[in-house]
């Protein structure tokens, strides 16, 4: 059988140095959709606290089509649910999810 | 499609299984920002949207499930293709009508056959006349 790609999306040696620490504040990127994303539509352009350094690993738009790349940080950001739904009824509760660096900027 | 009649059947249902947006889509020549957003939102980005409550169900899985999902498994650890890339073709790739409608391993066992096909370990030919061939032995029983 014809074999036409590596299967492996491999990961280089290099790994990106994570810009973000615990508590920094950050916003989500706003990039299109194409073809795969994790990054959820409503957290996008949102700004939240990083709640934790968790492991470093090649992004999903990049490991969904078997493409090589540099390993990356993730983090668990804090959202205000506030923030996320204006209508949201209560001032304390907090949603957190998970991004890698290349999906935060500095708020 | 052996009957004429079943053949109409199937139009009717086909038909039914267009998007809810329920405005006429005949390949339009332009197309406003938010709807091609829309068109190009993963299907599997599922939160924020609105919903009625669920009755939660615990559900065992079922024996094809769990075939399934050990071929599927077995499949990436001999590296044919990994987690994200079984996410991206399962959650993704086959759009929203078959995201919303397959059974959860029934979206896994046609992304595993997509990218068997995609990747040339088999033909759509040999695929087709395999599901054929157990077809035909499940109804001669």
């Amino acid at each position: 059988m014809k074999r036409t790609k590596a299967p492996h999306a491999r990961k280089s040696a290099g790994n990106a140095p994570a810009r973000f620490k615990v508590g920094d504040r950050v916003r989500v990127k706003d990039l299109p959709n194409m073809f795969y994303s994790r990054t959820q539509m409503y957290a996008r352009g949102v700004s939240g606290t990083i709640a934790a350094c968790t492991y470093q690993d090649l992004i999903p738009e990049d490991e969904a089509f078997n493409q090589e790349g540099r390993l990356e940080q993730y983090y668990i950001v804090r959202f205000r649910q506030k923030d996320l739904w204006e209508e949201y009824p209560s001032e304390k509760d907090t949603l957190q999810t998970e991004f890698p660096d290349r999906w935060l900027e500095p708020a | 499609m052996s009957q004429r009649s079943e053949l109409r059947q199937q139009y009717e249902i086909i038909g039914s299984l267009q998007p809810a947006i329920h405005t006429p889509q005949n390949w339009n020549y332009e197309i406003p920002s938010a709807l091609y957003r829309a068109y190009m939102h993963p299907p599997h980005d599922v939160g924020g949207q609105r919903d009625v409550p669920v009755h939660y169900e615990e559900k065992e899985e079922e024996q094809w499930e769990l075939n399934t999902y050990v071929t599927c498994e077995v499949l990436a650890w001999r590296g044919v293709w990994n987690a994200e890339e079984r996410r991206r073709r399962a959650d993704n790739d086959l759009g929203y009508t078959l995201y919303l409608g397959m059974p959860y391993y029934g979206r896994w066992i046609w992304a595993a056959a997509r990218m068997l096909v995609d990747k040339n370990h088999i033909s759509l030919t040999e695929l087709l006349e395999k599901i054929a061939e157990v077809k035909s032995r499940y109804e001669a029983h």
